[in-house]
């Protein structure tokens, strides 16, 4: 079977189609990079030396330092490669994928056990001293959360003012290196963004999907339950999560999933009636297929690529709650973000424009390539606004 | 009148044209039909004509006389303000589809006063309204007064047509250009339409430029013809002249595919009686307020009884909205019948259980009418065909369904590496093979072809037609065959059933109903269908089925 040569699926149209648009691959190629700064954080801005050669021959500070979470993104990056360049069915090498990041998981917590007290000063100190005949140092030299105590009287500074130490994009108000923290800050950015999103994708889709086939009573429960969801403010809800339960990233993303799925679920019912009326659907039923096939075969697949262009748009406001929360004070404590910082810029009486320009340019890039994407894929996906650009009319074609 | 010469038509950016040297003339008073099936660029024409084409087009080369009002243009050299003139004031144009053609959010008066406003300035408003109820008279739009001031929603699709031609004609044109103006509209309709065209024609002494693609309109109402094939005039001369006698070998074989020309089919014998349907209700119910109680019914199918026999073929024949594609859902049970039963080899279809419901399906097959949305996009055509067998358990292995799937595709004359490819990549008569074979791989004893040919070219449809009526003979089928092509009925089907609001008004044998109907409404029907050999003498030779 695999000798005869394939056309081209739907979905394979679909991207190279999204692809011929410039804000698309802008948008990718941001997200993209952001992915891999995310991934390889610590190996790009580690107060950590990458590797040391002292007397008892060399080692690696920032191996040791490595935490279960930096080592199950690493491994799932890895394993991702890995099976996106090996064949078989797309569906199947996925749950590979899932199940080997599982695996990742348990196994880098059970063995990744950095030092409970991390010492940063020991490196500079012992390098000073010349204890080390060859250090390696990761391009920006400075943890997230390395307040440079052995400097003493850091604090905010801007962008490359001192002498002794090079800070591209200058320090916050506890003296850390502002480009370290956005670097591990797009970890958050990213995972509330694709997190929240799923959750909330997951249940708009299944509630959605149940009110569309099934219509009658079920879609009539089903929208009074989407419009009691929609009118819960969500920024509120969080604050009185964050005054009740304490900070968590967890609960934020949670929260987020959990009032957002109301519009996915429009989205999807509002395509399954659609697509119940199509006659290829009407087919499927006549030609007696189990129940499943025609939803998740025929009717899903077909209906999915407005719910993907809702969900782009989904993660950059995800982002936007997140980086919100931060800004008003009720984000994480210590763990860098990119709206906390920004908190900063307006915080002491002086403003101080290098902790506004750098993190709300990143959270203002992001949320800008998640909407071009999501933008590309929508004309992609409706062939009314392609017409006019690549393909001739239909009717002069036809 | 209008003379056009040498119209060449291309896309920017591309050489090879769309319309290529299309030359033609049309006289005063006359009505000159244009035909050709899709993509041959009679619309195309008609558009470069009016100068509306898409911004995708290069200004098309050539020359369009016009001449009238004591002077001579050609249209293609005016600037823009000169030609907004022309429009409407010396070219009326009315197009396919009346649903879409009308701004939903002015009443009738007020769209047909604009055109008035815009050529006729000297017309004060008493005027205007005065002239606007004159053109809605003229085009036997009942109690214009009232319809003035109404909305084009609450018109009927045939309505809506003729409030089209008011407003093509409230500045009274020279030339009227009718894009396919019947083509959306059910026959009787059809017929009144051209009928008030050809008066209006008479009585204002206008021409018209009719594209269609149906034969039938042309001996019917055309005085001359020209043939359109791939951006070329094949051929022009007489309509009827054409019809009876073409020159050209394409216009030839459109003619020869006509259902009425298509060789006549050999008799089958009757078999035993696979499906009996008695009493078959479907009522939708109007639902109002909160809790949303049914008020009343809307009865779509209403107490309809016939049986079907194997390898018999049965026509339902009714004009839109007459409830012929409920009664084949219904008998589907893809819509749940309010009443009565169809019973499956003495099966009662509707005491069945969900599972043996399932199981029965493959023997009852459907066939949708619009290629475009019948195959999923999203599967090849070899999932489209083994899957169903899978579900029903036909052959043992996946090796052996496509092997299955490749023979079916052969009796639908497509090439075997069609199965691995997408629907997108098929035309649409190939896609309508496609699910006749999505259909065939059940191995069904009944199928539902739910008007199977409606989308497509005539051509194209006679392809289907000798397929379907092969098949028929082959495997023993029972078609139950929906349509409102009469020309379809009389080759196809061996009894027929006239359906009008969900009842039924008649079932007979197809020649016997259709030599002496006995229902007023299926006589109305019949005289309403244009037919080429009514028209050109060629009744003896037709083929009946």
């Amino acid at each position: 079977m695999t000798e005869h040569p394939r056309s081209l699926s739907w979905s394979r149209r679909i991207l190279s189609e999204m692809l011929l648009r410039w804000g698309a691959r802008l948008g990718l190629i941001w997200i993209v990079l952001l992915t891999l700064v995310a991934v390889f954080a610590p190996l790009l801005a580690n107060t950590h030396p990458l590797l040391v050669q002292s007397a008892d021959g060399w080692h690696s500070p920032m191996l040791t330092h490595l935490t279960p979470a930096d080592a199950t993104l690493l491994g799932a990056f890895f394993l991702a490669l890995i099976v996106l360049l090996s064949p078989g069915a797309r569906l199947l090498r996925f749950l590979l994928w899932l199940v080997g990041l599982v695996l990742i998981g348990v196994v880098s917590l059970a063995l990744v056990s950095p030092p409970a007290l991390v010492v940063y000063e020991q490196y500079r100190e012992a390098e000073a001293m010349g204890e080390y005949q060859r250090v390696i140092r990761a391009p920006i030299p400075y943890s997230a959360k390395d307040y440079l105590r052995d400097y003493a009287d850091t604090g905010l500074e801007s962008p490359r003012s001192s002498a002794e130490r090079l800070h591209w994009f200058g320090t916050d108000e506890n003296g850390a290196d502002v480009l370290s923290r956005m670097i591990h800050a797009t970890r958050i950015a990213l995972s509330i963004g694709f997190i929240a999103t799923g959750i909330a994708l997951v249940i708009g889709v299944i509630l959605g999907g149940l009110m569309g086939y099934f219509s009658g009573i079920v879609d009539i429960i089903g929208m009074r339950l989407v419009e009691i969801f929609e009118a819960i403010p969500t920024l509120f809800l969080l604050l009185t999560f964050v005054a009740f339960f304490g900070r968590s990233l967890y609960l934020m993303m949670l929260i987020i999933g959990l009032t957002s799925w109301s519009g996915y679920a429009r989205y999807v019912r509002a395509e399954f009636l659609r697509l119940r009326q199509q006659d290829f659907v009407q087919g499927a039923i006549a030609s007696g297929l189990p129940l499943p096939s025609i939803l998740f075969r025929h009717m899903l697949p077909n209906g999915m690529a407005p719910i993907l262009v809702a969900a782009s748009f989904g993660v950059a406001s995800a982002i936007l709650a997140e980086a919100t929360l931060s800004f008003l004070g009720l984000g994480l404590v210590d763990d860098p973000s990119w709206g906390q910082m920004l908190n900063q810029a307006v915080q002491s009486s002086t403003f101080n424009w290098w902790m506004a320009v750098f993190p709300g340019g990143a959270i203002f890039l992001t949320v800008f390539a998640y909407n071009l994407i999501g933008e590309a894929l929508r004309d992609a996906v409706d062939p009314h606004s392609r017409s006019g650009r690549s393909a001739p009319p239909a009717k002069a074609t036809a | 009148m209008l003379r056009v010469r040498d119209l060449t038509i291309r896309l920017r950016h591309q050489d090879q044209p769309l319309v290529e040297g299309v030359s033609f003339a049309i006289e005063r008073g006359e009505l000159f039909c244009l035909v050709g099936e899709s993509g041959s660029g009679k619309s195309l024409t008609a558009l470069a004509i009016m100068r509306i084409l898409d911004r995708d087009f290069a200004p098309p080369s050539g020359q369009v006389w016009l001449k009238g009002r004591g002077q001579t243009q050609d249209l293609l050299t005016l600037d823009e303000p000169a030609m907004e003139r022309v429009r409407g004031d010396r070219i009326g144009m009315i197009f396919q589809e009346p649903m879409t053609s009308l701004n939903p959010v002015w009443t009738v008066g007020q769209q047909i006063m604009e055109v008035l406003r815009l050529h006729r300035p000297e017309l004060d408003a008493e005027a205007a309204r005065r002239r606007t109820l004159e053109v809605l008279g003229e085009v036997q739009l009942p109690d214009p007064e009232r319809r003035f001031d109404e909305f084009p929603h609450k018109l009927s699709g045939g309505q809506r047509q003729r409030v089209m031609i008011a407003m093509a004609l409230v500045a009274e044109p020279d030339l009227l250009i009718a894009d396919e103006p019947t083509t959306a509209l059910d026959v009787t309709i059809q017929a009144e339409i051209l009928k008030l065209i050809d008066r209006l024609r008479e009585k204002n002494g206008m021409s018209v430029l009719l594209i269609t693609h149906d034969f039938g309109v042309v001996a019917q109402v055309g005085d001359r013809v020209a043939v359109m094939h791939r951006g070329r005039l094949v051929e022009q001369g007489g309509a009827r002249a054409t019809v009876a006698a073409p020159q050209h070998e394409y216009t030839r074989q459109l003619i020869r595919a006509l259902p009425e020309n298509l060789p006549p089919l050999a008799s089958v014998q009757r078999g035993d009686r696979v499906l009996e349907v008695s009493g078959l209700r479907v009522y939708f119910p109007v639902l109002k307020g909160l809790l949303r109680r049914p008020v009343d019914h809307i009865r779509a199918v209403d107490d309809v009884s016939f049986d079907l026999a194997a390898g018999e073929v049965l026509a339902v024949v009714g004009e839109s909205g007459c409830g012929k594609t409920t009664l084949g859902r219904a008998i589907l049970r893809l819509i749940e019948p309010t009443g009565g039963s169809v019973r499956y080899h003495d099966q009662a279809m509707e005491k069945l259980g969900r599972e043996e419901l399932r199981r029965i399906r493959r023997r009852l097959q459907v066939v949708f009418q619009d290629p475009a949305s019948s195959l999923n996009p999203r599967l090849t055509i070899l999932t489209t065909l083994t899957e169903p067998m899978a579900a029903h358990g036909i052959g043992a292995d996946s090796e052996e369904r496509v092997e299955r799937a490749l023979r079916v595709l052969e009796q639908v004359a497509l090439p075997a590496d069609s199965l691995w490819r997408y629907p997108h990549e098929f035309s649409g008569g190939q896609r309508q093979r496609i699910g006749i074979a999505r259909a065939l791989v059940l191995d069904p004893d009944i199928i539902v072809c739910d008007e199977v040919t409606s989308a497509l070219d005539v051509s194209v449809q006679a392809e289907i037609l000798q397929i379907l009526a092969r098949l028929r003979v082959e495997r023993k089928l029972a078609l139950l065959f929906i349509t409102h092509n009469m020309g379809v009925v009389e080759y196809l089907s061996d009894r027929m059933l006239v359906m009008k609001d969900g009842r039924m008004e008649e079932i007979g044998a197809t020649a016997e109903v259709i030599a002496r109907p006995r229902a007023d409404y299926t006589r109305h029907l019949l005289s309403a269908v244009p037919r080429v050999a009514d028209h050109v003498g060629r009744a003896a030779d037709s083929g009946h089925g």
